[in-house]
């Protein structure tokens, strides 16, 4: 045996003890790792929805705001549809400080089979739109032809697929980017082929409180502001010159997400602290309590010549070991529960939700293993250095 | 009754337990309105049987007098958690939206609880063996 | 080679009537020779341990110096110090003294593997046979008996061939057949050449003794022999 080895036994001989450290330093990397990578996904979700919105301002018919919650359908992905008279965007296009002006076309589609839910059906101008087509391009870049539709990552259709609305089949041309927002579950097409379905629905006999042509109508307009103009000015002269419509100013959504993103931050932070301080002195109670029981066990080590300093390496290698073991294992718990649940997080937090990328997990990973140990060697040292400064005649005497 | 505990069957019991009661409670699927039955309804009626199986095994393995019947059954249980772990999605097929409850609960839920019944009881084994020798 | 103490004494702190503290050994000069076997008796608490820790480097004097040869030991750094507890004195303490987490093989071989020295097998199985522990290689302290673990302890400090050797009440779990071969073990280690200190409260380790000393209530005296 060489004395390099006696850290590895002493650990793997007495595994009740070794266990328990172990569990403990996993619930350090658990909550840091866990906490982190929940408040890191809300805050590159919040991220992508600022991408996603280009918009400054979207105008909604005023009868929206009764029917549907903008909010709610663009973050968690709920299902609505409201019409306009299509005289609106000309209307919006002519108002001071509007430099982008771009009409969409919503549809809800029906539940289609079993354990489906209702999808969201998004028409945009492909000529003149600026928030979907930069994240459609992404991933294609052809023109959408009748039919076609793109869909977003949370709808299970795969490229070449069909997905069946309201009767008319509809090739899945591509698959778009996660956002982590409600869009991810919307399907999105040209407005050739809304009206299609829109007429097909119709047809169906669904009211979708529409009179007339349906080439005459649109849902929403999206506003991008010139630069150097108020976003509020401009959304005042929206309401009073565009009649019978809503102004939402996305600023506003976005401002609403990042506060519900602070506080939890904040509340997350203050549960790791919590689990951090709790753990940390019970650490150092365990090790102090074990440096009790061993005492002996220690003397004898200095007895038969161990060195004081070899003495305080060899409890270090253990914390070390300790804190790597138990460290790697909460990593992977933690994992493995956010991973597989982000889904269920998303939904209860209500927000959007991106889990970051790998390499920024791997960052986190690395960070929260140098932690951990960090602390499992430091709540040791106080031990160690205390050992070490007692004559070893003292200790075997209160031994006997 | 044998003096000396399993804890990986023991573990395992409690794990099983809460697979049982969970598909019944907090883990299941969705319902429609109007009383029809997805697939995922069914994956989760498969779930509570397994769960029902894998609670009696390690029940069955817990007061065993002679080690290597207890090692027989806990070999048997782990198999049992491993066909679990196909269970959602792999033979019986989920829902189409990954927002759905099944995919984004039930799935994970069995998935992971599988896992630590499988390591639970292989612990055991490790256990019973070690005392069997 | 010999170990010498010249004026050592150690105080406890420790309330006793009108002092604070008191005086575990009095200011003593004591040699342990090459070649001998000295044994030093003394009721307990009479201060024997104490001046076998002094003597080992275990136990700072409050007064006073410990010579091994010309080497002052408390002069040295703790890491020398040590070394020298490792490669050139054998002790052996009282009471349970093996590590639990390792096997009785590795325990008696623990003290070469520390510095790395050349490996002290065969010297350990040799004395490992000669006090009838040599089937125990493998087994794990904590299914050994009081004695088996004294005569563990034993052979840990004989193996390495130190040139001094402090036993601390080595025969104190033994039975008289055991006590018998460890004395003559220890008896052997003198007439090898080293010098042996056998701290006892039992009388019958003085007929192994070449020279005897008592202790009482921290003074040395000499007992004379016929």
């Amino acid at each position: 045996m060489k004395i390099s080895q006696l850290p590895v036994r002493n650990l793997t001989r007495k595994p009740g003890r070794t266990l328990a450290l172990i569990c403990l330093t996993a619930l350090l990397a658990l909550s840091v790792f866990g906490g982190s990578v929940v408040v890191l996904s809300l805050r590159s979700g919040l991220n992508s929805l600022e991408n996603r919105l280009g918009a400054d301002i979207i105008v909604v018919p005023s009868s929206a705001k009764s029917q549907t919650n903008l909010k709610q359908m663009l973050l968690q992905g709920t299902t609505g549809y409201f019409y306009m008279d299509r005289s609106k965007l000309d209307k919006v296009i002519a108002t001071d400080g509007v430099e982008k002006a771009s009409p969409q076309l919503f549809l809800a589609s029906l539940r289609a089979s079993c354990c489906t839910m209702p999808i969201q059906v998004i028409g945009i101008d492909q000529e003149t739109d600026f928030t979907v087509e930069p994240w459609i391009e992404e991933s294609y870049t052809r023109k959408l032809e009748l039919r076609d539709i793109v869909v977003g990552s949370q709808v299970n259709a795969g490229i070449g697929e069909s997905l069946r609305i309201y009767g008319v089949n509809c090739p899945v041309v591509a698959r778009l980017a996660s956002t982590g927002t409600g869009l991810d579950t919307a399907v999105y097409t040209g407005m050739d082929t809304l009206r299609l379905l829109l007429d097909a629905a119709r047809d169906l006999g669904h009211d979708l409180k529409i009179s007339g042509d349906s080439a005459d109508v649109i849902s929403a307009v999206y506003v991008k502001v010139k630069d150097g103009c108020s976003v509020e000015r401009v959304a005042d002269d929206l309401a009073v010159h565009v009649s019978k419509t809503e102004t939402v100013q996305t600023k506003g959504m976005i401002t609403g997400v990042a506060d519900s993103l602070a506080g939890i931050s904040s509340t997350v932070t203050a549960l790791i602290a919590a689990v951090w301080v709790l753990a940390f002195t019970l650490l150092i109670i365990v090790f102090a309590m074990m440096a009790r029981e061993r005492s002996r066990e220690f003397a004898v080590l200095r007895v038969i010549g161990m060195s004081r300093s070899g003495l305080a390496g060899m409890i270090r290698k253990e914390s070390l070991m300790i804190g790597l073991a138990g460290g790697l294992a909460g990593i992977a718990l933690g994992a493995v529960l956010v991973f597989s649940f982000s889904t269920l997080i998303e939904q209860k937090l209500a927000l959007p939700y991106l889990t970051p990328s790998a390499g920024t997990l791997a960052l986190l990973a690395g960070l929260t293993l140098l932690g951990t140990t960090a602390v499992a060697m430091l709540a040791s040292a106080r031990a160690a250095g205390r050992l070490s400064r007692t004559d070893p005649g003292t200790v075997l005497r209160e031994g006997n | 009754m044998n003096k000396r505990m399993n804890w990986g069957a023991c573990a395992a019991l409690i794990f099983s337990l809460i697979l049982t009661v969970g598909s019944r409670t907090f883990l299941g699927a969705c319902a429609h309105e109007d009383g029809s039955f997805g697939a995922c309804h069914w994956a989760n009626q498969a779930m509570f049987g397994l769960g029902i199986l894998l609670s009696a095994q390690s029940l069955a393995a817990l007061p065993a007098r002679d080690e290597r019947i207890r090692m027989g059954l806990l070999i048997a249980e782990a198999m049992t958690a491993v066909l679990g772990m196909f269970i959602p999605g792999t033979l019986i097929s989920l829902c189409k939206m990954p927002s759905m409850v099944c995919l984004s609960t039930m799935k994970p839920a069995m998935l992971i609880l599988c896992a630590v019944i499988l390591l639970a009881t292989l612990a055991g084994i490790l256990q019973a063996r070690k005392r069997a020798k | 080679m010999d170990i010498r103490a010249e004026g050592i004494s150690r105080r406890y702190f420790r309330r006793t009537g009108e002092a604070n503290y008191f005086e575990a050994v009095c200011r003593t000069d004591f040699t342990v020779e090459a070649g001998k076997v000295t044994v030093l008796l003394g009721r307990s608490g009479s201060g024997k341990t104490t001046l076998l820790h002094m003597l080992a480097g275990l136990l700072t004097p409050t007064g006073g110096k410990i010579f091994l040869g010309d080497t002052d030991l408390y002069s040295l750094e703790d890491k020398a110090l040590s070394e020298i507890r490792n490669k050139r004195i054998g002790v052996i303490p009282q009471g349970r003294s093996v590590i639990d987490t390792l096997t009785v093989l590795e325990n008696i071989l623990l003290p070469a593997a520390l510095y790395g020295g050349e490996s002290r097998g065969q010297e350990a199985l040799e004395w490992m046979k000669k006090l009838d522990i040599a089937h125990l290689a493998d087994s794990r302290p904590t299914e050994l008996s009081g004695g088996e673990l004294r005569r563990v302890a034993i052979v840990r400090a004989l193996a390495g061939k130190p040139e001094v050797i402090l036993a601390d009440e080595p025969t104190g779990d033994l039975d008289d057949e055991n006590t018998a071969l460890v004395l003559s073990a220890l008896r052997d280690a003198a007439r090898d050449g080293a010098a042996v200190l056998l701290v006892t409260h039992e009388g019958e380790a003085k007929q192994y003794a070449d020279e005897v000393w008592r202790m009482n209530a921290g003074t040395l005296t000499r007992e004379e022999r016929n």
